[in-house]
């Protein structure tokens, strides 16, 4: 008898579930109502604008932007965020090569409007409707076609000197695509501390050189990279590895005759660039067929570490370096 | 470099030294290019004590420091002793050909060709090493030297004037063409960029190596044809009065120097002044003179290249200057300084 009054309020909170379950049904059943609704907030939200900072002043863009077009250095790295542009800049067979099938299907779908930077197609442009474009190239490039381009959509411009972590914060508060950043700074985050944690000690005291050459450098030619990923595994990771003075050109500009190869027998460890599959990337092969290169204390004892760069302009590749990097490093004896 | 003047000197206006004189001469210019050489495997970017260098030639072992002689300034040293021997002699044989003291093989269209067909072989093909580029460079400098060989043939034979401005007129067409490949060709303009200002880093033996049969037929015609050609300095109608086979002695000419200037601007890219200069400053020294002037060549263009060379080692240690951007630094006052001469050396 005791239960009596429990199973009415029982009873009681039953009946009250399934009215509430009922009504909503209900309204789910006015599917073509709700999709109106979604359509209109979306639209509501597309119109809605917000003010964002960048090189060309601050611009108003659409707080929900549906029609993205991405020119120059713009198109990976909001790809990379998830961001599915309706038109893209061309870039370049060795980028599309090493890009994530994902981000290369959504790339291949997007219109091409234009070869590089300055050469857009500004009538095919307009023609996609862009409610956004998002821009970073040569500031002279901007000179050339910047007011072209504002006058179409609301147009977000970067320069090329722009820090990669604040052009990913730039990119993806523009382009609303922020919650996608927030997962990848964690990732990051984890990586960078997941490598300091294990290689701390291999780390600590051993001198790292990395060093590359591109399809760009002249014949006979290899330099010593401090920019790129190489800034990230010096100044996140904390590999000693050598940077230019102080208001002086990265030594990444100064080309170096083979001849100089004999000269990283002063580090512990050298890194150079492979592709996806672990092998040196073409350019790169002269540098390792030298009899200099296999003569290297570093490349002889097994300290010659290829490592895997597919970009550095936002997280997504730069995670992938990092794990790159951490296979690497694993490879490393304990002790020097 | 290409550059034509009136000629305003007949020859034999200079004093000629006697074969004595001549010969000593030519013993010094010997010494100077062994010395030349000898430095040139010596000083480079990095620092290398010469007893390493002795040893990394005579006494080899797997050191790092006598790799990089060995496998760097060896290939580079006798790449350019090659080069400047072929531009040395080229620039001898147009200069009398043409009868034009300020001619270098460029006036022929040697050096449009070959960057034209490099280009259109990176641009079209994507060949990107220099063996690949030194077939292109060398048929490309072939077809348009006999092309212009052609166009400057009239029924009445070949006219070195008309030769010289069919030279000039096929390269600003394929200059144009060039251009405009690199315009549209990203990859072409990076790799034309450096092969275009002339250099002799990084090219292994490999590149060398096959182009020397094509030198050894051109030094063979270039010594028989330098009797002809002096003939041919005092005007046609005296030469054809001495016997000498006019037509027959521009065409071997002129193949001689294609193969030269071809060969020299498939191994290192076109190089220009020193084929300019030299004959030039040889001429000054031993009269008008084919068969010396050629000898002479042949010893002061290579020292030439390899002191330029090795400026561009040292000036802006450990980065380097291409030979060819010096040679043209080195070529530019010295080129004013001859045109200034009061007495240019004749032909």
């Amino acid at each position: 008898m005791s239960n009596t009054p429990l199973m009415r309020r029982g009873a009681a909170l039953a009946a009250a579930l399934m009215s509430a379950s009922l009504a909503l049904t209900a309204c789910g059943g006015d599917g073509d109502d709700t999709g109106v609704k979604a359509a209109e907030t979306r639209s509501v939200k597309a119109a809605e604008t917000r003010s964002v900072k960048a090189e060309n002043g601050t611009i108003e863009v659409p707080v929900d932007p549906q029609r993205i077009v991405t020119i120059g250095n713009t198109n990976l790295p909001f790809i990379d965020l998830g961001g599915e542009p309706v038109g893209v800049t061309e870039v370049s067979a060795s980028d599309l090569d090493v890009l994530p099938e994902g981000q290369r299907t959504v790339y291949e779908a997007a219109e091409i409007v234009g070869s590089s930077g300055g050469e857009v197609d500004l009538e095919k442009l307009a023609g996609l409707k862009p409610d956004l474009i998002l821009v970073q190239f040569h500031s002279s490039d901007w000179d050339k076609v910047g007011k072209r381009l504002e006058a179409i959509a609301p147009t977000v411009f970067w320069g090329l000197d722009t820090e990669w972590k604040a052009f990913a914060d730039a990119i993806a508060e523009a382009g609303n695509v922020a919650d996608a950043l927030s997962r990848q700074k964690a990732e990051f985050k984890e990586k960078v501390a997941k490598i300091q944690a294990a290689y701390g000690k291999i780390i600590d005291g051993t001198s790292f050189v990395d060093v590359s050459r591109g399809d760009w450098s002249d014949p006979g030619t290899f330099y010593i990279a401090d920019i790129g990923c190489s800034e990230i595994a010096r100044d996140d990771v904390g590999l000693d590895l050598p940077e230019a003075a102080e208001g002086k050109d990265p030594l990444a500009y100064e080309s170096l005759p083979f001849e100089q190869i004999g000269e990283l027998s002063k580090y512990d460890v050298i890194t150079y660039p492979v592709d996806a599959e672990g092998q040196p990337t073409e350019p790169f092969v002269p540098v390792v067929e030298t009899n200099t290169w296999k003569a290297l204390p570093a490349v002889s004892s097994g300290r010659a570490l290829g490592v895997f760069c597919p970009g550095n302009n936002s997280y997504g590749p730069v995670i992938r370096y990092l794990d790159s990097l951490d296979s690497a490093l694993a490879t490393l004896p304990a002790e020097k | 470099m290409t550059a034509l003047a009136l000629r305003q000197d007949g020859p034999g206006t200079e004093t000629a030294p006697g074969p004595r004189r001549r010969l000593f001469g030519l013993v010094v210019a010997l010494v100077v290019l062994v010395v030349l050489l000898v430095l040139s495997v010596m000083i480079g970017s990095t620092a290398i004590a010469p007893s390493v260098v002795w040893d990394a030639l005579f006494h080899s072992s797997a050191d790092i420091d006598q790799f990089a002689i060995r496998d760097f300034r060896l290939p580079r040293t006798i790449a350019g002793l090659v080069v400047g021997v072929a531009l040395g002699l080229s620039g001898a044989l147009i200069q009398s050909l043409t009868r034009n003291p300020l001619a270098d093989p460029g006036v022929l269209g040697v050096h449009a060709g070959a960057s034209f067909a490099v280009t259109a072989a990176v641009g079209l093909l994507g060949v990107r090493d220099a063996q690949g580029y030194m077939w292109f460079a060398f048929g490309g400098a072939l077809i348009v030297t006999l092309l212009v060989l052609a166009l400057g043939s009239t029924r009445q034979g070949s006219s070195p004037v008309v030769m010289v401005l069919a030279g000039v007129c096929v390269g600003a067409v394929l200059g144009g063409a060039r251009e405009a490949l690199q315009l549209t060709n990203p990859d072409a303009f990076d790799a034309m960029r450096y092969w275009n200002a002339g250099s002799i880093v990084g090219r292994p033996l490999e590149v060398v190596w096959p182009i020397l049969p094509y030198f050894a037929v051109a030094l063979i015609l270039a010594f028989a044809v330098s009797g002809p050609l002096n003939a041919l300095a005092l005007g046609d109608e005296l030469a054809v009065a001495q016997g000498v086979r006019v037509v027959r002695t521009r065409v071997l000419a002129v193949i001689a120097l294609t193969l030269l200037a071809g060969g020299a601007t498939a191994i290192a890219g076109p190089i220009g002044f020193v084929g300019l200069m030299v004959p030039h400053v040889a001429r000054w020294i031993v009269g008008p003179h084919q068969r010396w002037i050629f000898a002479y060549s042949i010893l002061l263009a290579p020292s030439l290249l390899l002191v330029s060379d090795i400026l561009g080692r040292v000036v802006m240690r450990p980065a380097e200057i291409p030979v060819g951007v010096v040679t043209a630094f080195v070529g530019g006052p010295v080129l004013v300084a001859l045109v200034r001469r009061k007495k240019a050396s004749g032909l």
